[in-house]
């Protein structure tokens, strides 16, 4: 009878430590896993703690009641929901964090972990984190797409370049089941889960978008159900046209349902997702972000009211709207006030070097070829260019090297290294009878051909569509490989890439800028 | 008499001119193909282009709307110019109308960029390295009138390109237009004619396109077309095989598929 408080104790111990995170906004902390088919209630507004502070959750319809609701409920065969890679307290997506604490907490029993995307290759022996490596590592799941492609209404596309497997540390793209050389063949390749939130502006068309897309000449896909142009800003290849159809593959794919999604089922996810949105909220060094007065980019309710569709690389709308509050502040002799001040104004700085340190952007596939030149003097801000969001407001793929060599992060190969890499390493050969990338030749070595896997375009290798900024600090690691593990090695890749030849305070002020938002 | 005489000598004299204006033309275009150079400056850069020891200026960073568009490093370019009487920009002889083509092989000896000095400034310039100011860099062409914009007749759209190159993303605009044409006039039959371009370069070589290249840009035309939409419109198609005589003067132009699109 005596050992029954010491028991809740260290139940209370064991459930706090096994969350790093905690959804703080009820009278008592909780685990911030949302799990399939809990039919709890998502509050209208809810936040999360982060390693910088937290992230709010914004439900403009009002409370969400998940009972039933498709996007909530396992109603695949594998017992995942939407929400178990799109999880609220990591900003819609899911961080390699919240993975991990999965795997020690389920022991790797957790539906997120189901064979047929949550290992390296469905076939890889159960129970292993071996076989989960890429999703424990770098947060990737498995995405297999048919080679050669089709194009959204069904007809065949024409490879301008041949593809081999160099490196197949997982052995999927070698398999007899589900290669290249597979009755049905296919090329897996590894991402992260993009966020489901602010998903207005990715869906929106307006600068840029048109019958043809600027960068390639190429048209632009339509809506099958709608017949209307599309962004072709989802998916990091642009590969579904829409919400809905998005939907519809993810449930065949990731959630292995048999059969299709009901209308009803369609509409709840479509509705929902159409509703949320997700921004950091406070900041352990900055404070509140939302405070009156305060910066106008920041915070979520920013998200659900701003404009969609707008080009922001300008001094009249602006990527993010900061305003001038925070660039000078005075001092008042309290220390933490001042430590607060002191921060503020770096991410102040760090919005200035991202939307004015100009650099030399060079062989960056889709951007120097856009009538720009190679190479173009100008800022993060010219690629990044969508106001809120800092994805492209035109169709957004483009090759900044994050996953073609020889930019792209690999493990060094030396006596004197024992890191290895499960990613894999392809070979494209483009064909004679185009002509070759302008930048990279006819032969490229890629982790993942993005958006070629899906136009069959030399010059789409290794593009990959931009991704919004909102809720880095609840969802890392960065890029759609996830090579950079934390926001400073995402400003270092671009440093090293584009010799641009930050300081270390530019650095820390784009590190300081990027998590308050 | 003494009329006729001066009618003579004044017919005479311009005969004489005439030549010489026409060399005169001639010794100003300067078609040669060399590597891109960039001169940096305090604001946007320079594009330069070496020929034969003289430094020509080509153009400055812009923006996408700007007609023109900078060539890249890495590779060679194709310059189609004349020399113009304005003083130099950025060291370079201005060439202007200038067309600049960046060759597709990829050449690593075309790497110089040029550190910004203060003697070269371009106060000209539309529009800063970084953001805008909140518009383009250059308006929109204007509209025809609206009595050809009324047009349902036949209609003629060129897509020129650059050397030995397929489409690209400055044909989205044309390509769009042709749709939108094809559309609003219910188009039944569009024809797609296609030439390989040559470019007499200024030392007398001739530099042709590849031998198959109009027969792969009539085919690419006409399958964008029809994924754009144009799905029930009977396509022709025809491409010449041999490039048009090139005699220097807006060579590029011989770099053409026309699409002319019929009710």
């Amino acid at each position: 009878m005596r050992i029954r408080p010491y028991l809740f104790l260290l139940t209370a111990l064991v459930l706090l430590n096994s969350s790093p995170r905690m959804f703080r906004s009820a009278a008592f902390t909780i685990n911030a896993w949302w799990t399939p088919g809990s039919g709890e209630v998502i509050r209208a507004t809810i936040a999360y703690d982060n390693q910088y502070g937290s992230l709010t959750m914004l439900n403009t319809s009002g409370d969400v009641q998940t009972k039933g609701h498709a996007f909530f409920e396992p109603i695949g065969t594998n017992g995942r929901a939407c929400v178990t890679c799109h999880q609220p307290a990591d900003g819609m997506s899911i961080s390699v964090e919240t993975i991990r604490d999965r795997w020690r907490v389920t022991n790797g029993t957790d539906p997120l972990f189901a064979a047929v995307d949550g290992k390296n290759c469905p076939d890889l022996p159960d129970g292993y984190p071996k076989s989960h490596s890429l999703l424990l590592d770098r947060g990737l799941i498995r995405v297999s797409l048919p080679w050669p492609p089709k194009r959204p209404d069904g007809s065949a596309v024409k490879p301008e370049f041949t593809i081999e497997v160099v490196r197949d540390p997982t052995g999927c793209n070698n398999s007899s089941v589900y290669g290249l050389n597979s009755p049905s063949p296919a090329v897996s390749v590894y991402r992260r889960p993009r966020p489901a939130a602010n998903l207005k502006y990715v869906t929106a068309d307006g600068f840029g978008v048109g019958r043809f897309i600027a960068k390639n000449g190429q048209p632009a896909e339509r809506d099958p159900e709608t017949g209307k142009l599309v962004q072709m800003n989802m998916m990091a290849d642009a590969r579904e046209v829409s919400l809905r159809s998005q939907a519809r593959s993810a449930a065949g794919g990731h959630l292995q349902l048999k059969g299709a999604l009901t209308e009803t089922q369609l509409e709840q996810i479509i509705a929902f997702e159409n509703q949320v949105y997700a921004a950091q909220s406070s900041h352990h060094e900055a404070g509140d972000l939302t405070e009156s007065g305060g910066p106008l980019a920041l915070g979520p309710a920013a998200m659900a009211q701003g404009r969609t569709g707008v080009l922001g690389n300008n001094i009249t709308n602006f990527v993010f709207p900061m305003g001038d509050k925070w660039k000078i502040l005075s001092r008042t002799g309290n220390a933490e006030r001042d430590a607060q001040s002191a921060f503020r104004e770096s991410v102040a700085r760090g919005h200035d070097v991202f939307f004015f340190r100009t650099f030399w952007i060079k062989d960056a596939m889709h951007l120097n070829t856009v009538g720009l030149g190679n190479p173009v003097k100008r800022t993060c801000s010219t690629c990044h260019g969508m106001h809120m969001t800092g994805m492209d407001t035109a169709n957004g793929w483009m090759d900044v090297g994050t996953t073609n060599l020889p930019w792209a992060r690999e493990a060094p190969v030396s006596p004197w290294s024992s890191e290895t890499t499960d990613l894999p390493l392809f070979k494209l050969t483009c064909n004679n009878a185009v002509a070759p990338h302008p930048f990279l030749g006819r032969v490229i070595y890629t982790q993942d051909p993005g958006r070629a896997l899906i136009s069959g375009k030399c010059n789409d290798i290794g593009t990959i569509v931009m991704q919004q900024f909102r809720g880095l600090a609840a969802r890392a690691p960065y890029f759609s490989n996830g090579s950079a593990l934390n926001l400073r090695e995402l400003v270092d890749f671009y440093d090293r890439r584009f010799n641009i030849q930050l300081s270390e305070q530019e650095r820390q002020d784009l590190v300081n800028f990027l998590s308050t938002l | 008499m003494k009329n006729n005489i001066a009618r003579i000598a004044l017919f005479v004299t311009l005969l004489m001119t005439l030549p010489r204006q026409g060399n005169s033309q001639e010794a100003q275009r300067k078609n040669f193909l060399s590597c891109p150079v960039v001169q940096d400056t305090k604001t946007v850069p320079c594009w330069l282009s070496e020929y034969k020891g003289e430094l020509y200026y080509l153009g400055i960073q812009t923006d996408i709307s700007a007609e023109f568009h900078p060539p890249y490093l890495g590779h060679k370019v194709l310059v189609e110019g004349i020399v113009s009487d304005e003083p130099r920009i950025c060291g370079g002889v201005v060439l202007k109308p200038v067309v600049v083509s960046p060759m597709p092989e990829p050449d690593s000896s075309c790497n110089t960029i040029l550190p910004a000095v203060d003697k070269y400034t371009v106060p000209f310039a539309p529009r800063p390295p970084g953001p805008s100011g909140g518009t383009l860099a250059f308006q929109a062409p204007r509209r025809a009138p609206a009595a050809e914009q009324a047009s349902t007749g036949p209609r003629e759209f060129s897509i020129y390109y650059d050397f030995d190159q397929p489409v690209t993303g400055r044909h989205a605009a044309v390509l769009s237009q042709i749709v939108d044409y094809a559309e609003k006039i219910e188009a039944k039959r569009i024809v797609v004619t296609s030439s390989p371009g040559a470019t007499k370069l200024t030392d007398g070589n001739l530099l042709t396109e590849q031998s198959g290249i109009a027969e792969a840009r009539a085919d690419e035309i006409t399958q964008l077309l029809k994924r754009a939409g144009l799905v029930k419109v009977d396509f022709q198609i025809a491409s010449r095989r041999e490039a048009e005589p090139a005699d220097g003067n807006e060579d590029w132009r011989s770099r053409r598929t026309v699409v002319r699109v019929e009710p």
